[in-house]
């Protein structure tokens, strides 16, 4: 009798095991972040489908954003019911999420190895650790203090004394001369891009530094021993050590910049409708203005705008997912000419 | 008796021993065959002192050997050659030393055209990353050396002459790091040697080859010599005796004793040298 009770309790014992069993729970687990994904991504499409029937093609292409009248009666197109002259188009918000992520991603990598380059080489010990924790508390910061600063502060001194300078030296040939002419109230593109780069910044450089600090001491004596100067050494081995590892850091910071709501929705004079003229002015991206429309959104009785909003967000999902891809083949191409260490993304 | 049953074993490699041009030289030579000649040089870090008063003259063209136990400051005597310590913390020294009879550390002296002029080889192979061919040309293309489009040929002919061009002649823009070891030490002696050394400064260059590495490294010196000028940290006795013409014994900081290799194997005068190259101190 005690036997069987005692078979009974093992083989229960068994039966738990086995379904809790390491390998089990790693495999849940292990599912749970692309599960996530797929749902997200799937009830994003579910939310969106009516506005993507209505939008059609012209959301990827048309710059006006127009809700339409939502004191008269809704009318139904194409089987989707809103409100009578609605009309919107992504364009401007595709162009700002792209360009202002950019320019923050141009500003930021330069700056960011120069920082961790400086933090591990030149500084001594006890102050490489404060300005690593100076990192960490930047990377800490809630995106609103920066949209706060970057909206208060930096934008006007930047509009004052800043702009009109870059305007003047930037010489006039394309993609430079995005640079030029109205110099703004300091509510922009380049406000933004700059905002973002600083949030962006502390991601990167940490990486780097810890990238950094793999690099075997022994390569770089090889470069010292060949009579490098500290520099070429820098540039010929200590960088093009850490590449891969840098692609991925950089478009962490590209992800974060790119889905960046806060900071960006107040330092960008979240303009709809219009693409900027030029890097100054006043602009909007997807993340911004779903958080800035979504309030008037709410008040179409037909759904149409928050459903638009839904399919902006969409699209914000495609947009990151590409990038990421991307660098991971770039990663890929890159790590089969040379690399060591840092694959990783 | 083990020792002397060790020597006839080197005898196969006691014509090159013989041969060697320098075998014979005393070391008291005049100063215009010095190469390198340390005067009193004394350093350390912070509290240790690490070299007591090393006075140590390396003939022009010959292969000096650095033999003595861990610790005994062989390869910090090595690294203070070409300055490579002089960014440690907490380093400090007296005395000097002499390249081509000026200081390396007098101000007129030029840190990277020094280095330049003295290679280095490190213990395990630290290729840069970067393809094959680049990494062979990298120090030519620093110092601005030669012309881009020579780069080609020097990269070549340096392979050549380390017998690597063969295993990487179609794979030059690959990366170095497939390469196995020894391959990869080889490459790195291209790379040295692309910059048109006088003087190469070996650290344990052979400790993590094999055999049949170790062979074609160490025939590269000799065939080398005496066009450069060779100073080569080892921990393998047996290494020392076949390619090096001197033989220097540190001992706890001190060069306890120089001269031909012959000489310090057959015949030390220290009784620390005696136990060192007959194998009961190590």
């Amino acid at each position: 009798m005690s036997q069987t009770t005692t078979i009974r309790g093992n083989n229960q014992r068994k039966l738990l095991k086995g379904l809790l069993s390491v390998r089990n729970i790693s495999r849940i687990t292990a599912l749970i972040p692309p599960a996530a994904l797929v749902f997200v991504t799937a009830i994003l499409f579910v939310e969106a489908l009516p506005a993507i029937k209505y939008n059609g093609l012209g959301f990827l292409n048309h710059t006006q954003w127009r809700p339409g009248n939502f004191y008269v009666n809704p009318v139904t197109t194409n089987g989707v019911s809103h409100p009578v002259g609605a009309s919107y188009g992504a364009l401007p918000l595709i162009l700002g999420t792209i360009e202002s992520a950019v320019l923050a991603l141009v500003i930021a990598v330069p700056i960011s190895i120069g920082a961790a380059l400086v933090i591990v080489q030149k500084l001594p010990d006890r102050f490489s650790q404060g300005v690593g924790l100076f990192l960490e508390i930047l990377a800490g910061i809630p995106s609103v203090i920066f949209g706060l600063w970057g909206t208060l502060t930096l934008g006007p001194i930047l509009a004052r004394d800043v702009f009109p300078y870059i305007s003047r030296i930037v010489p006039n040939i394309p993609i430079f001369n995005f640079f030029k002419g109205n110099t703004g109230h300091g509510e922009g593109l380049l406000t933004s891009g700059i905002v973002l780069a600083i949030m962006v910044i502390p991601i990167i450089a940490s990486t780097s530094r810890d990238l950094l600090r793999q690099v075997p001491r022994l390569t770089k004596e090889g470069g010292t021993a060949l009579g490098f100067t500290d520099w070429e050494t820098n540039k010929l081995v200590a960088l093009p050590w850490i590449r891969t590892g840098m692609i991925g850091a950089s478009v962490l910071g590209l992800a974060r910049a790119l889905g960046e709501t806060m900071a960006v929705a107040m330092t960008s004079g979240a303009v709809l409708g219009a693409n900027p003229s030029n890097a100054f002015l006043p602009m909007t991206t997807i993340a911004a203005t779903i958080v800035s429309q979504l309030d008037s959104a709410l008040t179409d009785a037909t759904g149409l705008a928050t459903r638009t909003l839904a399919e902006g967000a969409l699209l914000l999902t495609v947009i990151t997912l590409v990038t990421n891809i991307a660098a991971r083949l770039l990663v890929r191409k890159v790590s089969s000419t040379a690399l060591p260490i840092g694959r990783g993304i | 008796m083990m020792e002397w049953k060790e020597d006839t074993d080197m005898q196969s490699f006691g014509d090159l021993h013989q041969n060697a041009r320098f075998s014979e030289f005393n070391v008291e030579k005049d100063s215009s065959d010095l190469i390198i000649a340390t005067r009193g040089l004394t350093l350390g870090f912070g509290q240790k002192t690490v070299l007591s008063d090393i006075n140590l003259s390396v003939i022009r063209g010959s292969i000096t050997a650095l033999i003595g136990p861990s610790g005994s400051g062989k390869t910090t005597f090595l690294r203070s050659l070409n300055r490579m310590n002089d960014n440690v913390k907490g380093y400090w020294r007296k005395g000097d030393v002499l390249f081509n009879s000026s200081s390396i550390w007098s101000p007129d002296t030029d840190l990277l055209a020094l280095r330049r002029r003295m290679g280095m080889l490190f213990q395990r192979a630290n290729p840069f990353p970067m393809s094959i061919e680049h990494n062979v040309v990298a120090g030519v293309k620093a110092h601005n050396i030669a012309k881009k489009s020579q780069l080609k040929q020097i990269a070549r002919l340096r392979l050549e002459e380390v017998g690597l061009w063969g295993a990487v002649e179609n794979r030059l823009h690959d990366s170095p790091f497939r390469l196995s070891g020894g391959q990869q030490q080889l490459l790195c002696l291209a790379r040295a040697l692309a910059i048109g050394p006088d003087v190469l400064l070996l650290d344990e260059p052979t400790s993590a080859l094999d055999p049949i590495s170790i062979e074609a490294v160490e025939n590269l010196i000799l065939d080398l010599s005496p066009a450069i000028s060779f100073i080569v940290v080892t921990h393998n006795l047996a290494q020392a005796r076949r390619i090096s013409h001197n033989t220097a014994f540190f001992y706890e900081g001190q060069l306890k004793e120089y001269g031909p290799t012959k000489r310090i194997f057959n015949d030390p005068s220290h009784p620390e040298t005696q136990r060192y190259v007959s194998g009961r101190m190590g």
